[in-house]
């Protein structure tokens, strides 16, 4: 079976991790009774409950609350989608050196179909992802990874003759719950940025009336992702949203505020250039174009790379990955502003308001020349019955 | 235009009468000139606070420096002076006077009309002298309206843009749909670059009160202080005959 997929990277088919973790087999079992299963230490799975509930902005004592959810809960069933993607989202989640988030998440949920990382090819995975709209209708999670096209027909991009489009709307729409990781997947990302030759919007653009809880991010945090499947296995629903529908607790804060150069910021201490004493210092990069003041994500707390780094930590500006149509409306990512339409990339709108106010002092000059050489209008206030209008100049001056 | 049924004017003149003594008219009430001052005030302190934010032109290298955190401060104590200005200002729109009324910033009279072209045409240098009125010329008026919009502009983006800081529910419920409409980077950039129209019109604000002050005599720029201007009889008769005619109607349909 032939992929055609316009925007994607390499995929790997076949190889995996999934064939060892077996889904299948340990459908119905416990979460921690698989966990152990495959090794994972009781303390890797507190360390992660601890991880989770902090994640979750949720007080420590809840952190019991959420292992006993864990060790008491069935495998929940889910199927990952790839669409318009880069597999970045996979990449972030399967590429955790550490143990707990990956490995744990692997292990709590019950894989039934991943693209890149499943064993099964062709017609077999199909068939895994058919059977479990079948079965378990109205049971399992469904995550998306990339954006849905939509012009001519959905063509640009179709799994087993079958567009995207079709097959977010079969599978989204019959499942408990989704969730779009990933920028692309949460208002079409990179693939939407302009000029869209593919049409491609968002999950929930592309499924309307499907309720979908949005993890954006280029890529998503898979810890956050993590916490809200935990969430819901903790508490039968999903954390409470924001209006893009994003997780308020990863997406509630403003990056300028969590910001270790914050300090700097408030002091007035910036980098002026790439490698200038400022920037070797550690200084604030507002004037290199970081777009923290303006975007909300927990990127600072968090971190990636098991919470080592995050972009400001390393020494650039944040290019605010989890706003909206960041592509567009953050660029240029190196300046405070975005470029004026149509004056092109040279002219920042501080040169064109001067040039407005030049004008109008211009003007100014010009007009007070004029009135100047023409000299003033003086009356004869016999004559004001004659005029149109009465004129103020009616007092004989005593000068 | 019949005058026959109008109350006698103080001091009672006749119109034209040359030498005759100027006429002290109450024009700008204190909300008026309240809000004007505020907004004079708010928006140049607006303008040097605003303008580091946007670029910060004083790097600071000590330990001990609040630099952008009283810029900021200072910046959002200053937009609430301008708010409650602007508030001020749209209150009195309806309940001011008749020259500080919204009736005033919309020409739909045959004066204001006139008055209109009459400016139009004095700052095109084809007309000796501007035309009179007592309160703002129509062309002003019109200007003002457009300026005190985009003031309301400035408020509404500013304060959208603090919403995201603040995440105040409150807030966040006036301003809270903008952000929705236009994303956040190009809401900054409508906010600053409405400075430099500010600035602008400031430039153009100051010349043309200077030069119509010069010409009319009236003590335009003094009015902004102390809310009288001082015009002849047969103006002041000229407002009074017009505010007559707006309190009551016009003289053509007779009062019962």
């Amino acid at each position: 079976m032939i992929r055609v997929t316009y925007s994607t990277c390499t995929r790997y088919p076949n190889f995996t991790i999934i064939s060892e973790r077996s889904a299948m087999d340990d459908s119905g079992k416990s979460v921690v009774a698989c966990l152990r299963k495959h090794g994972v230490s009781r303390r890797q799975f507190l360390e992660f409950a601890g991880l989770m509930t902090a994640t979750l902005a949720l007080p420590p004592h809840y952190q019991a609350q959420i292992l006993h959810a864990l060790e008491q809960k069935k495998k929940p069933i889910l199927v990952w989608l790839e669409f318009q993607d880069c597999a970045g989202n996979t990449e972030a989640m399967l590429r955790s050196s550490h143990p707990t988030v990956a490995d744990v998440v692997l292990d709590v949920l019950s894989w039934e179909y991943h693209e890149t990382i499943m064993a099964g090819a062709g017609h077999q995975a199909e068939a895994a992802l058919a059977r479990v709209i079948r079965e378990e209708k109205g049971k399992y999670m469904c995550i998306v990874e990339g954006a849905i096209p939509t012009a001519d027909g959905g063509v640009y991009c179709t799994i087993g003759g079958r567009t995207a489009l079709d097959i977010a709307r079969e599978v989204c729409g019959s499942a408990l719950a989704t969730i779009s990781v990933g920028a692309c997947a949460w208002d079409g990302g990179l693939v939407k940025s302009y000029p869209n030759p593919t049409g491609a919007v968002g999950t929930q653009e592309a499924v309307p009336g499907v309720k979908v809880v949005n993890l954006p991010g280029c890529p998503h945090h898979p810890a956050n992702t993590a916490a809200v499947l935990v969430h819901y296995l903790t508490f039968g629903e999903m954390p409470a949203l924001d209006s893009y529908n994003r997780p308020l607790f990863a997406y509630g804060k403003i990056i300028h505020d969590q910001c270790e150069r914050r300090a700097h910021y408030d002091a007035g201490r910036f980098t002026e250039e790439w490698g200038d004493e400022g920037h070797r210092k550690g200084y604030c990069l507002y004037k290199m174009g970081c777009k923290g003041p303006e975007a909300n994500y927990n990127c600072p707390t968090v971190r990636y790379n098991d919470a080592t780094s995050w972009p400001v930590k390393a020494g650039h500006g944040c290019i605010a990955c989890a706003s909206p149509r960041f592509w567009d409306t953050m660029s240029p990512f190196y300046k405070r502003l975005p470029n004026v339409a149509g004056f092109g990339v040279d002219v920042p709108v501080g040169k064109i308001g001067v040039a407005v106010i030049g004008a109008v002092a211009a003007a100014t000059a010009v007009h007070l020349a004029a009135v100047t050489v023409k000299g003033h209008a003086h009356h004869d206030p016999s004559e004001e019955d004659k005029t149109l209008v009465p004129p103020s100049h009616s007092i004989k001056r005593e000068d | 235009m019949s005058t026959a049924s109008l109350p006698p004017l103080e001091p009672q003149t006749t119109a034209t009468e040359p030498g005759a003594p100027l006429v002290e008219l109450y024009v700008w009430e204190l909300p008026i000139r309240l809000a004007h001052w505020g907004i004079v005030f708010s928006i140049v302190v607006l303008s040097v606070t605003g303008y580091y934010m946007h670029a910060p032109f004083l790097i600071s290298h000590a330990r001990t420096d609040y630099r952008m955190g009283t810029m900021r401060f200072v910046h959002l104590l200053a937009a609430w002076i301008f708010l409650g200005s602007l508030l001020l200002r749209l209150y009195w729109f309806f309940m001011g006077n008749r020259f500080a009324h919204l009736r005033a910033f919309l020409p739909h009279t045959h004066r204001q009309k006139e008055s209109l072209t009459g400016m139009a045409t004095y700052y095109a240098l084809f007309r000796p002298e501007p035309y009179h009125q007592a309160g703002h010329n129509t062309l002003a008026a019109v200007a003002y309206l457009l300026m005190y919009m985009l003031m309301g502009i400035e408020c509404l983006t500013g304060f959208a843009l603090y919403s995201e800081v603040l995440g105040n529910r409150a807030l966040s419920f006036f301003v809270g749909w903008l952000p929705r409409l236009v994303d956040v980077q190009h809401l900054r950039m409508g906010h600053y670059f409405l400075m430099y129209v500010f600035l602008a019109f400031l430039i153009h604000h100051v010349y043309s009160a200077l030069l119509v002050a010069y010409e009319e005599r009236n003590g335009l720029m003094e009015s902004i202080f102390s809310g009288y201007k001082f015009v002849t009889p047969k103006l002041a008769r000229e407002e009074a005959i017009e505010g007559e005619e707006q309190r009551f109607g016009k003289k053509e349909k007779p009062r019962p």
